[in-house]
């Protein structure tokens, strides 16, 4: 009998005018692993929310068919009750905690549960080695980081010893290096217990080989595949397949470690390095920080950074939680200034933050966008109100309002939670602002998405830029900052796209 | 860092004294009362066992503003400090000392209640609260987490929005506050929502709660709540006298049973430092 039914599964939410999730059917075998993915606003939140009854309980709207999670039907059992059955994970670290301190939220689903001291105690002590977190057993959650957060929200749930596992797109709000130790507690979870686990997630290179099946929405309809399959087929999946699938490789790999057998015949037929046609001469600077010192509290951020930016020119800045990538932007935006150090700038400054929401307010995009320049692309939108867009739109709105007319435009975190199509569209839009003159400066984790727009990346640790060339001379052979087709094919090569083969 | 040895009263003991402290701060204008009130908690705040940084400037605005209201607004009394012309609408006139006193009364009583409740919050977690109640009053319990947890997620979200307003030309300082409202107060309902998800999800009122470190009842916490309870009695039987400078600028000394049993309230201050200096590993 399967651990998870979804029978005929319709929801609305209130007001909404298409079913989020349209005559869902599917089921979910004890210790089975599936991969949900799909575009922004598919529906892979809401699904995964009617596994422990928020939806409907706490979202309200039409419910039809009906979800059998850990033999309790949701429509009857809410989620105070389902919580012990199925653990979830939330997408923003920072949304799901209720205590001060690590220890006592690992405590908190435990003393709901009623369970006695002792054996409460255990659980604490077992989910702090399971996940790996003993070291932040005292930490004040406010004092953690990103990916910190995100594997005691696990250990959170863990410790409830749920029956299931999920897992709403934990990784789109970390940079590579937390995102790879989050995901690596799931392996352990998968791999060692055997937890069933359903996971959201758009870096799919990583889920992808551990998952049992593939689930890919599209306006809300489920269709189900195995891994391969699903991949091969299209949506949202790791660059060594579209590698694969354009060198004709059979069967289509879907980890680096099923693709390095295969990788070295067509490293045989490449030529020695890419060639990067003509070499992008930097235009005239607009902006530059230079030997620029700063601490936040006596926490140095910034210890002699410098920086030059020129007009048409798309620059990235990469580097990992702390290294001082959003101080230089805030700097440039004005809102913070040096404490040692020189920072010009020359031209009217556009800011989009990490949170694009803190820019939207209005009732509709019209009000957002008046008396700024209209943005081509927007016309769909401008009467709906900006929070009820998609992540991917909202950024889009965000840029149109905050870079209208602008010299230089700052982006801090411009992918995150975005799917493979707008990340795409992102992408070209930045492009074309580069082209229109504009100097366009992006802070990012997303390697892959780096490679292919920017003219120059930036490297950053410590507070200091230490590397800052050419995508294919700053990225190539990094064990972090690195795409995966340069960490299978090396010699500068970076993206599928630039690659001279066909099937062989 | 936190004070890993410093003493730590039973949450009970420090609500207790919290809605003594409230209590004189809210019904008690006396300036002398006030001033050693505001003793008392800033001694109690730099006790051994703080943790975050006290809010000094939202406390000196919350301070500061009524005496601007009530300078504005006011224009009685006989002691003038200066005149603006009166063809001025609303502020044109008279601007008078006794304005300023009366604002200011107000102002200590509004920071004081701040800070008392600042720092309340800072000495008794959600965790305490949550645990404090008995199940009927569950749902009272989520409505008391979100509020605790309201004030730091608030001035985070104000922060947030007021840093991008500037690059985006949106006004600053205080005439950005109006434009602000709209934008903290969506942001907090919002997060609001997600915190009430994420009880629900982790099973919160689903059945009685057990507790992973109960809060030990020991002697000190009875001299607290005593204290607490000498302070309320103080303020019912002895008030300190009104002050009212419109009609005498210079305050009434209070009585010595009132000044006396608002001393009580320094207790945990005091009884906080003496433990600390005293502890095995501080000698």
């Amino acid at each position: 009998m399967p651990l998870i039914t979804l029978d005929r599964l319709t929801f609305t939410y209130p007001q909404g005018k298409a079913p989020a999730l349209r005559e869902v059917t599917a089921s979910v075998e004890a210790g089975e692993v599936i991969l949900v993915r799909g575009a922004s606003g598919s529906g892979k939140s809401t699904l995964l929310r009617c596994l422990n009854g928020l939806v409907p309980h706490h979202s309200g709207g039409h419910f039809a068919g009906r979800v059998i999670a850990c033999g309790l039907d949701t429509r009857r059992h809410p989620p105070r009750e389902l919580g012990a059955q199925v653990g979830f994970v939330f997408q923003h670290p920072e949304a799901q905690f209720i205590l001060e301190d690590v220890e006592s939220e690992l405590a908190f689903g435990l003393e709901n549960l009623g369970l006695p001291r002792p054996l409460m105690r255990k659980r604490i002590e077992e989910v702090l080695d399971q996940v790996g977190i003993n070291e932040l057993r005292a930490r004040r959650i406010g004092s953690l980081s990103g990916g910190e957060r995100q594997r005691v929200a696990i250990a959170a749930a863990l410790a409830m010893h749920p029956q299931a596992l999920a897992l709403d797109e934990p990784t789109s709000q970390l940079d590579p290096q937390a995102a790879e130790d989050v995901l690596q507690v799931v392996l352990r979870l998968v791999l060692e217990l055997g937890m069933t686990t359903l996971i959201a997630e758009h870096r799919v290179e990583r889920i992808a080989p551990l998952a049992d099946r593939v689930w890919t929405l599209h306006e809300g309809a489920v269709a189900q595949a195995a891994p391969r399959d699903a991949l091969s087929a299209g949506g949202a999946r790791p660059p060594i397949v579209d590698l694969a699938l354009k060198a004709g490789w059979d069967p289509v790999p879907i980890s680096l470690a099923q693709a390095r057998p295969m990788a070295a015949s067509l490293r045989a037929r490449l030529p020695a390095a890419p060639s990067n046609g003509a070499v992008r001469e930097p235009g005239a600077a607009i902006a530059e920080i230079s030997g620029v010192t700063f601490s936040y509290e006596g926490r140095r951020a910034l210890a002699g950074a410098s920086l030059r930016l020129g007009r048409g020119e798309l620059t990235v800045l990469m580097g990992r939680n702390g290294a001082g990538k959003s101080t230089v932007l805030k700097l440039l935006a004005g809102i913070l200034r040096p404490q040692r150090g020189r920072v010009q700038v020359g031209g009217q400054v556009g800011y989009v933050p990490q949170d694009a929401d803190t820019l939207l307010f209005k009732a509709t995009v019209r009000e957002e966008l008046t008396g700024r320049q209209a943005s081509s692309g927007l016309e769909p939108w401008l009467d709906r109100y900006p929070r009820d867009l998609s992540v991917g739109e909202r950024q889009r709105v965000a840029i149109a309002a905050a870079g209208a007319g602008c010299e230089l435009l700052l982006l801090d975190e411009p992918t995150r939670g975005l799917d493979p199509g707008a990340k795409r569209e992102l992408g070209l839009e930045l492009r074309r602002r580069a082209g229109a003159g504009t100097a366009v400066l992006v802070a990012t984790h997303d390697v892959e998405w780096a490679a292919g727009i920017a003219d120059r990346v930036a490297l950053m640790a410590e507070g200091e830029v230490y590397a800052d060339g050419p995508p294919g001379r700053v990225l190539s052979d990094s064990l972090v900052f690195s795409t995966q087709v340069n960490k299978l094919l090396g010699n500068g090569w970076l993206l599928v796209d630039e690659l001279p083969i066909g099937p062989a | 860092m936190e004070a890993a040895n410093a003493m730590s009263f039973s949450p009970l003991a420090w609500i207790a004294w919290a809605l003594a402290a409230l209590a004189v701060a809210l019904t008690a204008r006396n300036p002398f009362s006030q001033a050693l009130l505001l003793l008392i908690v800033a001694n109690t705040w730099l006790g051994p066992s703080r943790r975050t940084a006290f809010p000094v400037r939202m406390a000196v605005i919350l301070g500061l503003l009524p005496v601007a209201l009530s300078l504005a607004g006011s224009r009685f009394g006989a002691h003038p400090l200066f005149s603006l012309p009166s063809s001025i609408p609303l502020i044109g006139g008279r601007w008078t000392l006794e304005a300023a006193l009366f604002g200011a009364t107000a102002g200590v009583a509004l920071s004081l209640t701040v800070s008392i409740l600042v720092l309340v919050q800072a000495r008794v977690s959600t965790a305490d609260v949550l645990a404090l109640l008995p199940r009927p009053l569950y749902g009272v319990g989520s409505a008391l987490a979100l509020a605790l947890a309201f004030v730091p997620q608030t001035a985070a979200t104000v922060k947030g929005i007021v840093e991008v307003r500037g690059p985006a030309g949106g006004s600053r300082g205080w005439r950005a506050a109006p434009s602000l409202l709209m934008p903290v107060l969506l942001t907090t309902l919002e997060r609001s929502l997600q915190y009430a998800e994420s009880l629900d999800a982790r099973g919160f009122a689903g059945r009685r709660r057990t507790r992973y470190r109960p809060s030990r009842w020991q002697p000190v916490d009875t001299i607290a709540l005593a204290a607490a309870a000498v302070a309320i009695a103080g303020l019912a039987l002895s008030p300190p006298p009104a002050y009212d400078p419109y009609s005498r600028l210079v305050p009434e000394l209070p009585a010595f049973a009132s000044l006396a049993s608002l001393l009580a309230l320094a207790i945990p201050a005091l009884l906080e430092t003496w433990v600390s200096r005293h502890a095995p590993d501080h000698a």
